[in-house]
């Protein structure tokens, strides 16, 4: 464990980064679990994102990017149409994981989860110097030959309520809080 | 690079593929660009202990695929005006590690609503090294006029 934290520890560039457990086994007893959600019930994300240049940049760079105005702030400052750095447009998958992180929605960090699919629909982007809060609301849980889905509609919105994006965050996950503590104690 | 237009885009048309090998440093990159630190991504020796997938091995994130499959939009349109506003994908096939991704798209529909309004409909499509797919998808990508 001590090896996964080193090494991941290399690529730490922002304040988040470096402040945001890397360990997802250590909070399985507390995570949200598919029999215990309550679905069509609403809360608010744990915490709120804050938008730095930082967290774009590293987005960018993870995605190897190359244009100079998704990697360059400088650049993306004087020859950008927003005149900041230009965001990939799965970000917000990033803003999810911080805000949700062990709260509502924490099922997203289930050990033995595996991802369906996807829908990410992006209204406005995020702007560096925004700070975003996050409204969780599970939608759907079904079973689908023997595998438990759920569903959480993930909203995204800036200080003045305006809406940013919406993620439909579908996962199989294990289906109680037992068989998550059997992945996380493997 | 020069803004693609509404205008330029035809049904049928291909976009340049992008094409990346999932190393471990890969994964881990995203796994903390993302802040997604699923074991089953990062945590070598328990995978080989859980075989979520069935393999001993890390396997890449779902989200670093159809970040892929985006970033071919931005890569072949300037990131700067081609807009992505919405993106859904299916993933058919985990990546394990050292897989070699390929991800191409396709101009399936336009849509010609009014200026400022109008998008396309791209299909996208992520394969593995064997041309076996790995995630099907769509983005709605608005252009300027």
């Amino acid at each position: 464990m001590m090896e996964t934290a080193n090494r991941l520890a290399q690529h730490f560039a922002t304040e988040k980064q470096r402040k945001f457990e890397s360990n997802f086994l250590r909070d399985a007893q507390i995570y949200e679990t598919w029999n215990e959600v309550e679905i069509g019930r609403s809360f608010q994300g744990k915490q709120k994102f804050k938008v730095m240049e930082e967290d774009v940049l590293s987005y960018n760079k993870a995605m190897e990017e190359t244009d100079l105005l998704l990697i360059d702030a400088a650049y993306a400052t004087e020859n950008s149409p927003t005149k900041e750095l230009i965001q990939h447009p799965l970000f917000v998958v990033k803003v999810a994981f911080y805000c949700i992180e062990n709260g509502p929605g924490s099922w997203i960090r289930s050990p033995g989860a595996k991802n369906p699919g996807q829908k990410i629909e992006i209204l406005e982007p995020f702007k560096i110097g925004e700070t975003i809060s996050m409204t969780v609301t599970p939608i759907d849980r079904w079973i689908r030959r023997g595998k438990h889905y759920i569903t959480d509609k993930l909203d995204f919105r800036n200080e003045s309520r305006i809406h940013k994006a919406t993620w439909w965050l579908t996962l199989i996950i294990p289906p109680n809080r037992e068989e998550i503590l059997k992945f996380a104690q493997m | 690079m020069k803004a693609v237009r509404f205008s330029q885009v035809n049904i049928g048309d291909e976009l340049a593929p992008v094409e990346h090998i999932v190393s471990q440093a890969v994964i881990d990159r995203y796994a903390v660009a993302s802040l997604d630190y699923n074991p089953v991504h990062t945590d070598i020796d328990w995978c080989k202990r859980a075989r979520v997938f069935g393999t001993p091995e890390t396997v890449g994130h779902g989200m670093y695929t159809m970040s892929l499959m985006a970033s071919v939009i931005l890569r072949n349109w300037s990131a700067a005006f081609a807009r992505v506003r919405s993106i859904e994908a299916k993933f058919t096939k985990p990546v394990e590690v050292g897989s070699l991704l390929r991800c191409f798209g396709r101009v399936k529909e336009l849509h010609p609503i009014a200026p400022g309004k109008n998008f396309v409909l791209v299909e996208l499509k992520a394969v593995d090294k064997a041309g076996e797919p790995m995630a099907l998808g769509f983005a709605e990508v608005m252009l300027p006029d």
